[in-house]
């Protein structure tokens, strides 16, 4: 099919390239109008084509341009400027410095660069400089605070840990589905993908923390479906468009640049420090138990030496991160290149966690002549690191007692010092190890060919392709008496992971001038996307020789194999007209063909429609009323599935072949035969306003979307024959409004402030199933006897709804489905809460609220800046705090040895007046209190665990200093040097006790946000930056 | 349409390369087999805290305070087999595989009962075949029926010849059709004897059976280990000795076995690990270890014992078993009969533990154990039958329907306070299911017994 296309467009190129228009030399040259210097680097392009250029050192630029055509001039700060060409040769332009800069140019889908005020629909840029600035090693990290609706969670503190990013909230119902934006680099998709370690969690990378930050130019953020719908099922959730720096005509300039991190936990849940190791307020320092013991006063009568420890800052460290970066770049008229190389060296709080990266880059681009102009990108990284196990490290240190130093954990003989039968999470950390190495080369190529001033035609092509090793070890007995091993056995994972993504992208831009007013953009193309992976993973258990960990030398050898492909083809239409640069009008159309849905079901159509309006174009408007603007769209975008899920299949256990036999057992997955796409509809009314020569800007929008025919693995009963069930059920709803204000309350000679907030608000709901399934479970997260939580979809409900058990209230509707807090809790007749052990929804993990607000001061040399975020209106479920009541850690259980009486009613309604004990055993009324409050009652009720997640944080603040040029003149090659010191985190509030609550211990590429677990502790950081251009 | 044809084409790549659409049936066997003997051990391995043959080294663990837990992973187990049990029986009817199916039918028999037996009430008719996403749960006494009906479908599927016999791909009988029919009469003695407290206990019956059962130790339902697959319960012991512990001895145990309660019984020093100083200390459920060490100062599974022997057997279904069901349904029926099983039932146990045959007469002929005809109780069934039992999930259906009274035996420490001073009789339903068929699980707690137990 592609071959057709391409023919048909070969047909057409010949039949027009007959027409050729009169073509002639522009040369000029650009000047700012403020102080009339040269301005280089000026982008000049033939509006509505590709064809350009851009000014060299002195400003200046030679361009073949066909006769009546109109010239762009476009420069980061400047407002834009648009010359007719008529007979002139020489075409000077002054640019008007605007930093709120009203025809902004956005690049939108595969590269096309597009004026913002010609859209219909909500596109937000970060500019390259808004990423550094942030010293966010993960460029899905450096978006936290800075775009509306864009929610970005980092999934915990880990070096290299994986980031999430969620654009007006989550479309796909199914746990595993990827929720998050395409991430598009110069015009070619990559793969963000976030592959967690099995078994425990270890805080893997999401693929897009493999870019270098320094080569990105900008980044769009593009919102919904409309933007998206060039780019097909796989920008259902919108899309991040990333441009990467080009070399710019003039002289070859230098950058490097330095800079040096320390971080540490930014905070602590409070702990009690009064009651040490043992059981029932007896002392014993060979317990199990950390601390349900007696006082420390009461530890110190039994043994004067006892000291009592803070093992969980004491387990902690300094981290630590070098970022040195170098890049080249240069051009002439007729070619222009960019080159780095960087490398990071990062060091977590946990100890022996790391992760680093190696990057290289060179980007390039060759005009062969006037007609034909060839691109290239092309980058090769190396990244990885030892991942540690944090879920286990830190529910390790639950375990162990503070009676004795955590970092004591290693005998002379290499064995590990153990308290109480616990394992030290230090030891485990350094010797069971899980290291991974990424090497990644993603590339593409650009041809774009004039073929007449009114046609051009380009084609895209690139791959992304990365091996992943990774290679797991946890020891097993040193063959040393007395020892308490890691394992029993020993082993040893090696895991392959190879991944290869094609891309490949022909269009046709037909652009028409009907008239003075009347411009009419048509687009026609066809994409094609392959993903070819597979992963091999081999275990080794038992190692013949101790410490000699090799595959070759392990007693037993188990393998699994995993091979994947998917194909995607698409044809794709666009038009766009444009009236009187007041009103724009866009058109969209495509079809998909995917091969992960049954043939019959796997091709869809849809179209998209975006009208802008300008309305102070049209009518006469207050001086004050610089700019306003009003756009509507309407867009349909399918979205398909993982390959493999039709059908029901068989699968043959790790465990085979078992004495030559090999044992099969039916896949507990079964896939609907009648599969069919997801559907996402949006709606989207918006405005742009500017006033006061730009100084205040506001942009709001409302946005509707509905996707139905979800995609969900219904887990189900094991009873059925198996534990999922893949199918078409649901829609799912999400609205909400954006609002961004922009603006520049002080700006003299030599202050500047720019102030930018940001904030949405999300609203969704489970419209529906499907007819037979009332509720759909996404996930749980442990909780000891009976206060496990769940995410479960329920009609009619939000998403992101957390469920357990919680206290019994009296008078609670019998087929309530929230608990209702303010009814009086219902008390036994043993003077203890009654639990409920139906599951209530307790809370939602969805933030109704977030947003950001960053502000930037420009005094003379000296830049300050700073960014808060926010979120609000999110619960979730706190794991620590459930294993700190289990285990008397947490500040609350020292009221352990209290009596009291607990405030709710008895059965019949009357008050409750039993005074009860608190604490372990035989109280001080004689009666028997078994393992007391906090385990029989507390730990066991989910509600006590379910807490607001919310938090407003100083994400960053950077100081900086630009050295002048009375300094510089000093040495002479020296263009610019820049010294600037920031910290990130240094500011939590939050309600939530514990650690950062911005943890998750899904990973990105999960949807289980809604349960902390034992996560990577959050940190903050402070960087000391020197940059030096020449 | 040439387009569409050759787009087809290109996107016709979704046969998935990973896992086949069809299993041969010797597979099936191999691993219903093999997973059947994974359910009795992960099933004993959760009930024998509640009859305390082992106890938890840590105060108020949930495994020994008999707390309400959810054992999603045994049930997804335990339905896991029986759901390729039932594609081993349709695909094996459907090719004439008359042995494969009728040994399917006796393994669904047993996985169905120890399901019903743990839980009560479950799905089964509307189960496996994706009729319905949310299957109705069954009663349990009706279930029963099916269990036994199951079971004579297996003995006439197996009593035929067959196109297709069994190989070494059945891990319990290496395709022996005799031992299966055998097997298949034990289980119906069994599970008809678990009605012993309702009013259609038919001892003649369970007698009946018995007849058509094991002839012998070597009859015994048991899968062995391998090289590449240790004992679970020998993996217990390695790691207790590893020191992540598990596997520590309850004083009921020690005390029904030292001599504390009668005779001293020469199976102690074969099943169970004695201390540094040679005694054997059991922990009292629930009470924790005190404080003793984590090694050597109380009785442990120790490796490389009869029931911890890294390629050793787990017992699904055995002669000594068999005997103590014939003691106990011939009791009020033919006394000496039933004594004789009781004798017979004691050897064949200590001979298959490997106890020697001079310590076995010794044994017998204590006045305790061969107390002779007249003296002869229920009461000393019981007794025995615990002590042969060991680590058996069996053991906690004759707990139940024993009352627990077995002597010395009191409640755990730090008992589940909503257990109101009662031993457990039943599981709850797991999580899983209540979030995923919550509409249609009964509403239970965990002293409701199953029908038997009424």
């Amino acid at each position: 099919m592609k071959n057709k296309i391409i023919l048909l467009v070969i047909l057409v190129l010949f039949q027009v390239s007959a027409i050729f228009a009169q073509q002639r030399n522009i040369t000029g040259q650009v000047t700012s109008a403020e102080d009339d210097m040269t301005l280089p680097g000026v982008n000049v392009i033939v509006k509505g084509t590709n064809q350009g250029t851009v000014t060299d050192m002195d400003g200046n630029y030679t361009l073949s341009v066909p006769q009546g055509a109109t010239l762009v001039f476009s420069f980061i700060g400047f407002g834009n400027r648009e010359v007719k060409v008529t007979d002139q040769l020489v075409i000077n332009v002054t640019l008007i410095e605007d930093l709120e800069d009203l025809d902004e140019v956005v690049v939108t889908s595969f590269g096309i660069e597009r004026e913002t005020k010609a859209l219909g629909y909500a596109v937000q840029e970060i500019n390259a400089e808004d990423i550094s600035r942030t010293k966010q090693q993960n460029v899905v990290s450096a978006l936290q605070g800075q775009a509306a609706g864009v929610q970005v969670t980092n999934s915990g503190g880990a070096p290299g840990q994986s980031a999430r990013i969620i654009i007006r909230g989550v479309n796909s119902l199914d746990p595993n589905a990827d929720n998050q934006p395409l991430f598009v680099i110069d015009g070619v998709p990559i793969d963000n993908s976030t592959i967690e370690s099995g078994g425990t969690p270890r805080g893997l990378s999401n693929r897009a923390a493999d870019l270098n930050p320094n080569d990105i130019e900008s980044m769009n953020i593009l919102k919904g479906a409309a933007a998206t719908a060039l780019y097909g099922v796989r920008a259902a959730n919108g899309a991040v468009i990333i441009t990467t720096k080009k070399g710019k005509e003039g002289v070859v300039r230098v950058n490097v640049s330095s800079s040096v991190g320390f971080e540490k936990v930014n905070q602590y849940p409070k702990f009690q420090e009064v009651y040490g190791q043992g059981f029932g307020g007896v002392y014993d320092p060979d317990s199990f138990w950390p601390n349900w013991g007696p006082s420390m006063d009461d530890i110190r009568q039994i043994d004067p030496n006892a000291q009592f420890y803070d093992i969980w800052r004491d387990a902690m460290r300094t981290g630590t991160q070098y970022d040195n970066s170098f890049n080249i770049s240069g051009g002439n008229k007729n070619a222009n290149f960019y080159t780095s190389i960087s490398n990071l060296d990062q060091e977590g709080i946990i100890p022996f966690s790391n992760w680093g990266r190696t990057s290289a880059r060179l980007n390039g681009e060759l005009r062969l002549n006037e007609r034909f102009i060839v691109a290239a990108n092309i980058s090769y990284v190396v990244s990885g690191g030892n991942r540690v196990p944090h879920d286990r490290f830190m529910e390790r240190l639950v375990y162990n007692t503070p009676n004795a130093d955590i970092n004591d954990y290693i005998n002379e003989d290499g064995t590990m010092k153990s308290r109480g039968g616990n394992t030290n999470p230090i030891y485990d950390a350094r010797f069971s190890t899980f290291k991974d190495e990424v090497n990644r080369i993603t590339g593409n190529l650009r041809f774009t060919y004039n073929v007449s001033d009114w046609m051009n035609l380009n084609y895209l092509i690139g791959t992304d392709y990365y091996s992943d090793s990774r290679t797991s070890i946890t020891p097993g007995p040193l063959g040393i008496e007395g020892e308490q091993p890691l394992s029993s056995t020993g082993f040893i994972t090696e895991t392959r992971i190879n991944s290869r993504d094609l891309n490949s992208n022909l269009f046709v831009t037909i652009n028409k001038d009907w008239n003075e007013k009347l411009n009419t953009t048509l687009r026609l193309g066809n994409d094609v996307f392959e993903r070819d992976s597979e992963r091999v993973d081999a275990t080794g258990t038992d190692f013949v020789i101790p410490q000699f960990y090799d595959l070759s030398y392990a007693s037993q050898i188990s393998n699994s194999q995993d091979k994947r492909k998917k194909r995607l083809v698409g044809v794709y239409g666009d038009l766009t007209v444009d009236y009187a640069d007041m009103l724009f009008l866009n058109v969209t159309a495509r079809n998909d063909w995917t091969s992960t849905l049954p043939i019959g079901n796997n091709s869809f159509f849809y179209p998209s429609v975006n009208l802008g309006f300008v309305f102070t174009e049209a009518f006469k408007s207050p001086d004050f009323f610089t700019f306003g603007k009003i756009r509507a769209s309407y867009a349909e975008v399918g979205k398909d599935t993982d390959p493999y899920l039709i059908g029901q299949t068989y699968t043959s256990p790790d465990i085979y072949p078992l004495g030559g036999q090999v044992g099969f057992t039916r896949f507990g997955q079964f896939g609907d035969l009648n599969l069919k796409p997801e559907r996402t509809t949006a709606i989207e009314l918006g405005t742009d306003l500017r006033f006061f020569e730009n100084r205040l800007g506001l942009d709001v929008t409302w946005y509707k979307s509905n996707s139905k025919d979800q995609i969900i693995p219904v887990p189900v009963s094991n009873t059925t024959g198996f534990t999922t069930f893949i199918t078409n059920a649901g829609e799912i709803e999400n609205s909400g409004v954006e609002m961004i204000l922009r603006a520049t309350p002080i700006k003299n000679e030599d202050f500047r402030w720019d102030l930018t907030f940001n904030a949405s608000y999300n609203k969704n709901e489970i419209v529906s199933i499907r007819e037979g399934i009332e509720q759909i479970e996404l996930g749980n997260q442990f909780g000891y006897s009976g206060s496990r939580a769940y995410m479960i979809l329920t009609e009619g409900e939000a998403y992101g709804n957390l469920y357990g058990t919680s206290y019994q209230r009296f008078g609670a509707s019998e087929d309530g489905t929230h608990l209702n807090e303010d009814l009086p809790i219902v008390i036994g007749a043993d003077g203890f809460p009654v639990r409920n052990t139906d599951l209530l929804i307790l809370g939602n993990s969805t933030p109704k609220w977030i947003g950001g607000m960053s502000n930037n001061f420009r005094y003379k040399a000296f830049d300050f800046s700073f960014l808060i975020d926010f979120r609000a209106g999110v619960d979730q479920y706190n794991q620590y705090d459930m294993f700190f009541a289990a285990f008397g850690i947490s500040e609350r259980t020292l009221d352990r040895n209290e009596t009291r009486v607990f405030e709710g009613v008895l059965a019949d309604g009357t008050p409750n007046t039993k005074e009860v004990w608190l604490g372990q055993g035989t109280g001080p009324d004689g009666q028997n209190y078994g393992a007391g409050f906090y385990r029989n009652t507390y730990r066991r009720l989910t509600e006590n665990f379910i807490q607001d997640a919310a938090f407003i944080k100083l994400r960053n603040i950077t100081l900086g200093y630009n050295f002048q040029d009375n300094i510089l003149g000093v040495v002479e090659f020296v263009k610019s040097a820049r010294l600037s010191v920031a910290a990130n985190n240094i500011i939590l509030y939050t309600p939530w006790d514990g650690f950062d609550p911005e943890s998750f211990s899904a990973g990105a590429g999960g949807n289980a946000t809604g349960f902390s677990g034992l996560g990577y502790p959050g940190v903050q950081s402070v960087f000391f930056t020197f940059t030096v251009g020449f | 349409m040439l387009l569409a044809s050759s787009c087809d084409d290109y996107l016709d790549i979704n046969d998935n390369p990973n896992n086949p659409t069809q299993a041969p049936l010797a597979g099936l066997m191999t691993n219903s087999t093999f997973e059947t003997a994974q359910n009795v051990f992960r099933l004993g391995d959760i009930t024998s805290n509640y009859v305390q043959y082992l106890a938890s080294p840590n105060p108020a663990s949930s495994s020994d305070t008999m707390e309400e837990s959810s054992f999603d992973n045994l049930w997804e187990n335990l339905y896991g087999v029986m759901t390729d049990l039932n594609d081993m029986i349709l695909k094996a009817e459907e090719t004439g595989a008359n042995h494969y199916q009728g040994a399917g039918q006796i393994l669904l028999a047993l996985n169905l009962a120890m399901t019903v037996d743990s839980f009560g009430n479950v799905p089964f008719s509307q189960s496996f075949n994706f009729e319905t996403i949310t299957p109705a749960y069954d009663e349990d006494n009706g279930l029963y029926t099916e269990v036994l009906s199951l079971l004579d479908q297996g003995i006439v599927n197996l009593s035929q010849e067959t196109v297709l016999p069994v190989d070494d791909d059945d891990f319990i009988y290496g395709g022996d059709a005799e031992r299966w029919v055998k097997f298949a009469y034990m289980l119906k003695a069994r599970y008809l004897n678990h009605l012993s407290g309702t009013g259609s206990y038919d001892p003649a019956a369970v007698l009946t059976a018995i007849d058509m059962g094991f002839d012998g130790n070597a009859d015994d339902a048991q899968v062995e280990y391998f090289d590449e697959e240790r004992n679970p319960w020998a993996n217990v012991a390695i790691r207790n000795e590893n020191l992540f512990l598990g596997g520590w001895i309850s004083q009921q145990f020690i005390e029904a076995t030292n001599g504390t309660f009668g005779t001293a019984d020469p199976r102690l020093f074969l099943l169970v690990g004695a201390t540094d100083d040679g005694q054997y200390v059991g922990v009292v459920n629930g009470a924790g270890r005190g404080s003793a060490p984590e090694a050597g100062a109380r009785s442990t599974l120790i490796p490389d014992q009869f029931y911890t022997t890294e390629t050793g057997p787990v017992l699904i279904a055995t002669y000594f078993e068999q005997k103590f069901i014939e003691a106990e349904a011939a009791f009020n029926i033919n006394k000496s009969r039933s004594y004789q099983a009781y004798i017979d039932g004691i050897m064949a146990h200590m001979r298959k533990v490997g106890v020697p045959e001079g310590e076995i007469q010794t044994y017998l002929n204590s006045p305790e154990v061969g107390m002779g005809e007249a003296a002869f109780t229920m009461d000393d069934i019981f007794e025995e039958k615990y002590i042969a039992m060991f680590l058996n999930p069996e053991a906690w259906v004759d707990a139940r329907r024993y009352d627990y009274k077995y002597e010395g035996f009191d409640l755990p420490e730090n008992l589940n306070p909503d257990l109101n001073g009662q031993f457990i009789r039943r599981f709850a339903y797991p999580d899983s299911e209540r979030s995923r068929n919550g509409q249609n699980v009964p509403d239970v707690s965990l002293l409701d017994r199953i029908f038997w137990d009424e």
